[in-house]
């Protein structure tokens, strides 16, 4: 194993401007609400607070 | 007991018969376990906000523990019992009190990214990562951020506890 090897962030967070959130990469999301977790590999997440299908974007930000 | 409320550097302590919870008001991210899981203890409408006498201290325990960064901790009044937290206090051991944590207890190399999507608050996202908004890129190290999901922060993209005034529900 090599060692003293930097950390590759796994993830990035992406906050799109006017826009949802952008996480990809490997993570786990947890959805304390509606008690889930998954890993998707990719998501956008309501930022706004009007999506119906939170915590998922349903573009309501652009309504 | 008389209700205690003491400043300390950056912050204020509340102590009961037993304990003494440690509230830093700048480490908090509003992820908001504290007053959604223990109201009758921590009112952030109250002030002070922090009652002992609300609950009990295996409770008040139970709540701090959930707290994701330093603006609660806790610590026996006995000094003595603070040697011997439990292991399954480990959360607070390790993020919290550096100097009881066992050195070797560091986990595997590449720590898990989590995204927590709060009840009726932020999106609370923890481990190593990177971070782009307002056209920056920052690489978070095994630290969390503490983002808005309710459009009202005056902070954005991060979350400033504004979902609670603002009554957000999700």
């Amino acid at each position: 194993m090599e060692e003293n090897k930097e950390i590759t962030p796994q993830a990035t967070v992406e906050v799109i401007e006017f826009g949802p959130l952008r996480i990809s990469g490997n993570f786990t999301l947890k959805d304390l609400r509606r008690d889930s977790e998954v890993s998707p590999g990719e998501v956008w997440l309501c930022r706004c607070g009007k999506s119906q299908t939170k915590p998922y974007c349903d573009e309501s930000h652009k309504k | 007991m008389e209700k205690e409320n003491k400043k300390f550097t950056g912050g204020r302590r509340y102590s009961n018969d037993e304990i003494t919870v440690f509230w830093k008001p700048t480490a908090c991210v509003h992820a908001s376990y504290c007053y959604r899981e223990l109201l009758e203890v921590f009112d952030p409408g109250r002030r002070p906000w922090i009652d002992m006498n609300g609950s009990t201290t295996d409770k008040i325990i139970e709540i701090v523990n959930m707290c994701p960064t330093e603006a609660l901790t806790w610590k026996w009044n006995e000094d003595a019992k603070n040697d011997s937290v439990d292991k399954d206090q480990t959360n607070h051991v390790k993020f919290r009190r550096p100097e009881l944590s066992n050195t070797q207890a560091l986990p595997e190399p590449v720590p898990p990214v989590t995204a927590k999507v709060m009840i009726d608050g932020p999106i609370v996202i923890k481990g190593s990562f990177t971070l782009c908004y307002d056209g920056i890129t920052k690489e978070v190290k095994e630290s969390l951020v503490s983002l808005c999901r309710c459009g009202a922060s005056d902070h954005p993209p991060f979350c400033d506890g504004r979902h609670r005034k603002v009554g957000f529900i999700d």
